[in-house]
């Protein structure tokens, strides 16, 4: 009775009665069958488009990657360029003549008050001293 | 009949999967021909050619077959997680390195397809279990009283238990493939196979009286 030899409490009765459960499928044409199936399924995952994105997924990654990294060396660049511009504008010579910004003098004003006030014109050079009489 | 299910095992199994081994298992053919041969059958199948992955289907079906057999609890069930297996590693095939052996990184999927069919089994018969203890496949030769008791042993054990006790009685892995597959370190597949057959032996032994 290999019924009760199983139930021995012997490992090998135990491993003998789990290899007959355990046993696969005989026979050529169960795994053929199952090959079969095996390739319809992979044959209708290769004609989906999910497919043919997924082929691209690493590829499109990687280019949208150096795209971010030299769009940021040109913002980078340019930023730079920016501050090199305003750093020389500032250590340039100044647009506006200096002598515009100082104020005039008092003795300019009273000089150009007293021609006026004795009709000096402005080419005449004894009118120019400021102190010259008539 | 309410069946033990291991549930915590299983969720440490589950999260001990999703972590990346560096797993090295021999494939069943290891000569250097036989690997040299895999290894432009692979390359061949990364360059879309159907017919070499279709070879390597041929080639390591039976071995797939053997693992999912082991984690899932019927035949139908070893079945759909081999399909669901060779699907997922037709989609991952351009991530292969040819030069690792091709066997060792299948069946790591096989287990985790299987691992996830009896999750998606699990969280679909939460609220109600089958009255009977679904069945192996069934060898025409042998006696349904025989099978029925190892087969409601084996209910008794924790899903890694049994997997791993199968995949090392019946298929011949070694503790080091088992604990690849399954995402645990050799240590733990070792001792797991220490408790299963320990408790097999247990349970077993009250049998006798009933025949």
């Amino acid at each position: 009775m290999s019924d009760i030899r199983l139930f021995n409490y012997d490992d090998d009765e135990v491993t003998g009665g789990l290899r007959s459960l355990y046993a696969a499928p005989s026979g050529d044409a169960y795994w053929n069958e199952l090959e079969a199936r095996i390739m319809a399924r992979v044959a209708d995952v290769d004609i989906g488009w999910w497919t043919e994105l997924d082929r691209w997924v690493r590829p499109a990654l990687a280019a949208a990657a150096v795209l971010l990294i030299a769009a940021g060396i040109a913002m980078f660049r340019a930023h730079q360029v920016e501050n090199e511009i305003a750093a020389d504008s500032m250590l340039s010579s100044p647009a506006v003549p200096v002598s515009s910004a100082v104020r005039p003098s008092l003795d300019d004003d009273r000089s150009a008050r007293i021609r006026y006030l004795f009709g000096c014109s402005s080419q005449d050079a004894s009118c120019s001293a400021p102190n010259s009489k008539r | 009949m309410r069946v033990d299910t291991g549930h915590a095992s299983m969720t440490a199994v589950f999260a001990a999967t999703t972590l990346e081994l560096p797993f090295r298992m021999p494939s069943p053919s290891t000569s250097g021909d036989a690997r040299a041969d895999e290894r432009a059958l692979v390359v061949a199948a990364q360059r879309g050619e159907s017919e070499a992955f279709a070879s390597l289907v041929r080639q390591h079906q039976r071995r797939a077959y053997a693992v999912c057999r082991a984690i899932v609890l019927t035949h139908e069930d070893a079945e759909d997680a081999v399909q669901e297996g060779f699907l997922h590693a037709f989609k991952a095939l351009d991530r292969f390195l040819p030069d690792q052996p091709f066997g060792a990184w299948l069946y790591r999927i096989m287990a985790n397809a299987s691992l996830d069919l009896v999750r998606r089994r699990k969280v679909r018969d939460a609220d109600e279990l089958p009255d009977t203890v679904p069945m192996p496949f069934r060898d025409p030769g042998e006696s349904d009283e025989l099978r029925r008791r190892l087969n409601q042993a084996l209910t008794k054990l924790s899903e890694r238990q049994r997997a791993v006790i199968v995949l090392h009685d019946v298929e011949g892995f070694t503790h080091g493939e088992i604990g690849g597959m399954l995402g645990i370190p050799e240590g733990t597949a070792r001792s797991d196979l220490h408790h299963a057959r320990a408790a097999l032996r247990r349970l077993l032994q009250d049998v006798r009286s009933d025949l």
